[in-house]
């Protein structure tokens, strides 16, 4: 339930391009014909599907505060953190040289289209969004990063796809010269992300909020008991003692 | 300009207008869109990428002939993280308040596809000199975009530049807002600044009929 | 024919230096700047922990810090105690004075306590320590600053909040890592973070925190007892991320403001 949850809050209600406007650059300049927008959009799930799980293992147990202690407890004191971008990059950067070359061998005629976007994935901003948002959300487990990966990756391929389609038929219409191609596209993806911003209200459930607060009465009454609270009424006096000697 | 050649001039030059980033080449959209709510981000992120692009495009220029070609795209990612990290290290322990203003930004710089643009289409052909100058250019032609957008969403969204109440006090109902004017929450949104740079856009390519896609 | 630059075995070797140039570089600089970077960090806890009881240099509408160099003075002069509060499973175990802790905790200061740790001390059900500052504001009054800290739109956001005995709000700061310049980040900001002033966290004797709420029909915050502020228009998610962070991390030390008004 948990991976279905997160799978379709990445693909709608977080949408990379329409909620957090990530991956624009190759997505409004990749997106004039289907084909080469399905290519590109493909290429960026594969790469968030196995970025992300792998960033996931980075953090886990190399860059975070208190990762390594699995070499030893000595280690526990370390923090990698101030790594965790260029590992982070490093790990995007590999996997993206990995599919250049993959590409150019098996379907040159993409790997043309695709021109400088396909080393531009690297800096995809979608490809690290996915992995920093992995990172500050605290994704709890391997399999719900690849969810994560992969639905982010979904959400950024279905926008792509609509623009790339819109595109295709906008030919056909009679917009202003100046306005034509790069102009229209981005007012058009502004309206779409307008759009999108209704998904966002499925994020806020009311009924949570109204549990959270008989929960709180509960705890209200159960701490009273508790003796060791004696404490308090000494420290307000400490406190007393000490504005006088202030004053 | 007498230090600079007709040709090295046009470098600095071109990208302001006619071969501008974001609206022409298309590359640092992401940044142009997360940080334009307000004039003085815009304006921050400006000078950050201008210093990184300047640096790093000499960086890759100066070894441009002896990194292997199929690992170009580490090597220049590491060269602009490992920059701005090194950066933000030394902000941090030598100028902390200037460091949280700019801490927001390390990340959207080290994505921000100008760079890698840059580095790749130019800084790994050219020499160091001219790949300084056509850094800094694009980071002019990025940062004047950056700027007019910033510019008009805080002007209409909030009513302010570079936080200074321009049109008056909303909430006392001051100056123009004296006269039912109201601020246009709408453009604080991110969708909004997609459609302004459609609009500058607009406005470019009317001016240079030249730019008119087909 | 194959450039010198094609050739695996130089590709190789170039990655290896290159890996280990920059990572000397970044180690080197990472270790040897970190003593600064400590001292500043803590300091500037101290200076929002300052801030938040009022202790500061706001001019107009912004809100400014004390000096570097006085900071430590006025924290000693202005926090005559930093409790700290022991909870297991949302429960208190026991309450340690500074002394206390400090003995316990060889020296250690609680206000450098990691909040984020402790948050995932409790998370695994282990004891979790609830930092508690207690200073006196301008008007001699006794406030009790609690740091909190959430998630945002992109990555943590933090604060402190000072409230007197009966959970009225008499200061807050706010602080993030990376929210959305001239959105998110304006949390920081006076306009935004003065309006929690005076504000009640309680309601009817029920624990209801503040909701930052979107077109409350109350923008220019005279309410004090609704329970919510007005939010920045823009940055609803981070605005979320400060509700539950108040509601969640305030709601611990429920039973130990409880314990002081009777």
């Amino acid at each position: 339930m948990e991976h279905v949850e997160l799978f379709f809050k990445s693909i709608f209600i977080d949408n990379m391009v329409f909620a957090t406007f990530l991956g624009m650059c190759s997505y409004l300049a990749v997106s004039k014909k289907v084909s080469t927008a399905v290519g590109l959009g493909a290429a960026v799930i594969f790469v968030l599907a196995i970025t992300v799980p792998l960033n996931w293992l980075l953090d886990q147990y190399l860059l975070q505060p208190g990762a390594l202690s699995w070499l030893g407890p000595e280690y526990a004191e370390y923090d990698l953190s101030f790594l965790s971008f260029i590992m982070f990059i490093a790990t995007i950067a590999t996997m993206v040289q990995l599919v250049e070359i993959v590409v150019e061998k098996f379907s040159p005629s993409l790997y043309n289209s695709l021109g400088i976007f396909l080393p531009l994935i690297a800096v995809n901003c979608a490809i690290l969004g996915g992995s920093l948002f992995m990172q500050s959300r605290e994704i709890a487990s391997l399999g719900l990063a690849a969810t994560y990966g992969i639905g982010s990756g979904i959400g950024w391929f279905l926008a792509i796809l609509a623009i790339a389609a819109i595109r295709e038929k906008i030919r056909y219409s009679n917009v202003p010269g100046p306005l034509r191609g790069l102009g229209i596209t981005f007012i058009i993806t502004g309206l779409m992300a307008i759009g999108f911003m209704s998904f966002g209200g499925m994020l806020t459930g009311g009924d949570e909020a109204v549990e959270e607060e008989q929960k709180t009465v509960e705890v209200v009454t159960e701490v009273d008991e508790d003796k060791k609270l004696a404490d308090v009424s000494e420290i307000e006096k400490e406190a007393d003692n000490t504005t006088k000697v202030v004053e | 300009m007498g230090l600079l050649s007709k040709k090295d001039s046009k470098l600095i030059l071109d990208p302001l207008a006619d071969n501008n980033p974001i609206t022409i080449q298309v590359l640092g959209i992401c940044s142009a869109l997360a940080i334009t709510a307000e004039l003085e981000a815009s304006i921050v992120m400006s000078i950050s990428v201008l210093f990184v692009l300047g640096v790093g495009n000499v960086i890759i220029s100066l070894i441009r002939n002896i990194i292997p070609s199929k690992i170009r795209i580490i090597v220049q990612l590491i060269v602009v993280a490992a920059l701005v990290i090194i950066v933000d290290l030394v902000l941090k322990a030598f100028a902390y308040e200037l460091s949280k203003t700019l801490s927001v930004f390390v990340g959207l710089i080290i994505t921000n596809c100008i760079i890698m643009g840059r580095f790749e289409a130019f800084a790994l052909g050219n020499g160091p000199w001219r790949s300084f100058l056509d850094g800094i250019g694009n980071a002019f032609g990025y940062g004047v975009i950056l700027i007019i957008v910033g510019f008009f969403r805080e002007l209409l969204g909030s009513g302010t530049l570079l936080g200074f109440p321009i049109l008056g006090d909303p909430i006392e109902k001051t100056g123009l807002y004296a006269f039912g004017y109201e601020n246009n929450g709408f453009m604080l949104l991110s969708p909004m600044a997609l459609i302004v740079v459609g609009l500058i856009i607009w406005v470019q390519r009317s001016k240079n009929k030249a730019l008119i896609e087909d | 024919m194959e450039k010198r630059t094609d050739k695996n075995t130089y590709t190789v070797i170039f990655a290896i230096g290159m890996v280990l140039v920059v990572g000397a570089l970044l180690a080197f600089l990472a270790s040897t700047l970190n003593p600064m970077i400590t001292e500043n960090e803590r300091l500037e806890k101290q200076k929002n922990i300052l801030y938040a009881l009022g202790v500061n240099e706001n001019e107009e509408n912004k809100a400014i810090f004390v000096s570097n160099e006085e900071t430590p003075k006025l924290f000693k002069d202005n926090i005559f105690n930093q409790v700290v509060i022991e909870a297991k499973d949302g429960k208190i175990i026991r309450v340690l004075s500074e002394d206390e802790y400090k003995e316990e905790n060889n020296n250690e200061e609680p206000y450098l306590i990691d909040i984020k740790k402790e948050q995932n001390n409790a998370k695994d059900g282990e004891i979790r320590k609830l930092p508690l500052f207690l200073g006196k504001n301008e008007e001699g009054q006794t406030c009790y600053v609690v740091p909190i800290r959430g998630k945002g739109l992109w990555d943590a956001i933090w604060g402190y909040i000072s409230l007197d005995k009966n959970m009225i709000i008499h200061g807050v700061y706010f602080d993030h890592k990376g929210e959305t310049p001239g959105l998110g980040a304006n949390i920081k900001q006076r306009f935004f973070m003065d309006d929690f002033i005076g504000e009640h966290l309680m309601k009817d004797g029920v624990f209801k925190g503040v909701t930052i709420r979107k077109g409350n029909a109350d923008p220019k915050n005279n309410d004090k007892t609704d329970n919510e502020v007005d939010a920045i228009a823009g940055a609803t998610i981070t605005g979320d991320g400060v509700t539950a962070m108040i509601k969640t991390d305030l709601k611990l030390y429920l039973s130990y403001f409880k314990n002081l008004k009777n």
